[in-house]
């Protein structure tokens, strides 16, 4: 029946797009928190070295 | 090295870097896509709901999205030099204009195939028109269309684009010249359709061509005293 | 991390409820196997409507108590939501093509206000990005997330109207979608896919809010650290002038 490739390509673009989104969240999320934690201590470092002198 | 090819490595230059500039500003390519894909869904508020209605006027409301779409794209083509103040560096160039104008038309038309070429599947499924097997046809006449309208457009872009109320200014010189591509367009596009029951398809696509060939020579010409002005 | 254990919950619930749609629940008898996508569609549409409703209300929330946390939901609201909008008409139309015979029609009220709905949020996430100041980007972004929410049932009612003024023969019934006398089936495994949906609704909106507070964290300790490097410096600069002879 060809209905089946309509229904094969609505679950599988949905549940695909899913968890596409998905993993890239995962991805950025984790790229993001490393840069958040270099760029805190940067600038940790950047104020204390300008109060400490 | 011959003043053609120079001309033309010139002109290549050019559409590269608008081409580049455009998909880098990412914004803007997509914004005037998603603007015309929302004014065929408004059409279709507009005449709907009888489906029928719709598929007939199909090929007309896509053609107008092209039209209000690439007006964005010719408009914002040059804004980005105005932005930057680089349009008096352009006109300066020592270039031959025709070269700079060649260049610029060429992102435009490039722009507006894209355009284009996203809004047939839209115009397909909303307006429920099966366009596949025409596809050829099609192709040859939205580039056409395309090469006319950055034709006409980047000269009066290159025109309007540090007057006052060039917002409207553009559309509003723009519109009444490009009503024959409009037209010829509209009607070459149900041609392909409906499979060219009356032979008139090729007409229609020599009119668009000669429109193009009259618009680019006529554009080249007066590039120059429109970027010095 | 419980966040990860929704995350995998989901997943398993998500798996159970597909299973159950495609191969356990048997084929409607009218519309055959095409029914099946109703599952993932209509769970779709449904959060796609709860992620904006999530989003206005976070926007007014912003409003009122200028709390930037607020403005991270519904930026994730907008994005999980336009994403589970087109997804809902990305099914809508694999079950249209089947059932109706065509992709797209105009006289259903669901579909049209759906399309609408994906333009409106696709313009708030594009207006979002135009604005770099995170609070003026906030209230701006609340404002139009509002009038977005409002539109909504506007443009349903509107749609009904339509429709019922016209003369034309309608392709499709709407209420052949949901039909409320259905077999219990259908409607557990409608109901089993509408609650996988939601566990992965949940876990996206989290990790997608994480996403924005980290990023404004980014902002934030990065502007810091220009302006301490900038103090420095200016003062290195006239620590060297006053030494010099």
């Amino acid at each position: 029946m060809s209905d089946v490739w309509f229904v094969i390509a609505g679950y599988g673009v949905i549940l695909g797009g899913l968890a596409g989104y998905a993993i890239a969240l995962a991805r950025r999320l984790a790229r993001a928190r490393q840069a958040s934690l270099r760029i805190r201590g940067e600038a940790e470092s950047a104020t204390t070295a300008d109060l400490g002198e | 090295m011959s003043a053609l090819r120079r001309n033309a490595t010139i002109a290549l230059a050019i559409a590269r870097k608008d081409a580049l500039a455009e998909l880098r500003g990412r914004q803007a390519v997509g914004s005037t896509i998603f603007f015309a894909a929302l004014v065929l869904l408004l059409f279709g508020f507009a005449l709907g709901p009888d489906s029928r209605r719709l598929a007939e006027a199909a090929p007309g409301l896509l053609w107008l999205a092209i039209v209000f779409g690439g007006l964005l794209t010719v408009a914002r083509l040059h804004q980005m030099e105005a932005d930057d103040g680089a349009l008096e560096q352009l006109a300066l160039y020592p270039v031959d204009r025709r070269a700079v104008y060649a260049g610029k038309a060429l992102a435009g038309a490039g722009a507006m195939l894209l355009l284009g070429g996203l809004l047939l599947p839209v115009v397909a499924i909303l307006y429920g028109v099966p366009l596949g097997a025409a596809w050829l046809p099609l192709a040859v006449t939205v580039i056409l269309g395309s090469v006319g309208f950055a034709a006409v457009g980047t000269a009066y872009a290159g025109l309007t684009v540090r007057m006052r109320a060039r917002e409207v200014m553009l559309p509003l010189l723009m519109l009444p010249i490009v009503a024959p591509l409009l037209l010829a367009a509209v009607k070459a596009t149900v041609a392909a359709v409906a499979g060219d029951p009356f032979g008139e398809l090729g007409a229609w696509l020599q009119l668009l061509a000669g429109f193009d060939i009259v618009m680019l020579i006529a554009g080249g010409a007066t590039y120059g005293f429109l970027l010095e002005d | 991390m419980k966040t990860r254990i929704l995350g995998f919950t989901a997943l398993v619930a998500v798996a159970a409820a597909t299973v159950n749609g495609l191969f356990i629940v048997p084929a409607d008898l009218n519309q055959g196997d095409a029914q099946r996508i109703m599952y993932v569609h209509v769970a779709s549409a449904w959060l796609a409507y709860l992620s904006f409703g999530v989003t206005a209300m976070a926007g007014i929330g912003y409003l009122v108590r200028r709390d930037l946390r607020l403005d991270a939901v519904a930026l994730a609201g907008a994005e999980v939501g336009v994403m589970l909008t087109a997804f809902a008409i990305w099914g809508g139309m694999m079950w249209g093509r089947p059932v109706w015979g065509v992709f797209w029609q105009w006289e259903d009220p669901r579909l049209t206000t759906t399309a609408l709905l994906l333009a409106l949020y696709a313009g708030y996430l594009l207006f979002r990005r135009l604005t770099d100041d995170p609070h003026r980007r906030a209230a701006r972004a609340a404002v139009v997330g509002l009038i977005a929410a409002i539109d909504i049932p506007i443009v349903h009612f509107s749609v009904i109207w339509w429709r019922g003024l016209h003369q034309g023969p309608t392709i499709g019934d709407p209420s052949k979608i949901l039909n409320p006398s259905a077999p219990p089936l259908f409607v557990l495994a409608l109901m089993s896919m509408l609650a996988a949906f939601t566990l992965v609704w949940g876990y996206l909106m989290v990790r997608r809010y994480q996403l924005a507070r980290t990023e404004w964290e980014i902002e934030e300790h990065g502007r810091l650290g220009r302006i301490s490097a900038a103090r420095r410096s200016f003062t290195t600069e006239s620590m060297a002038e006053e030494s010099a002879p």
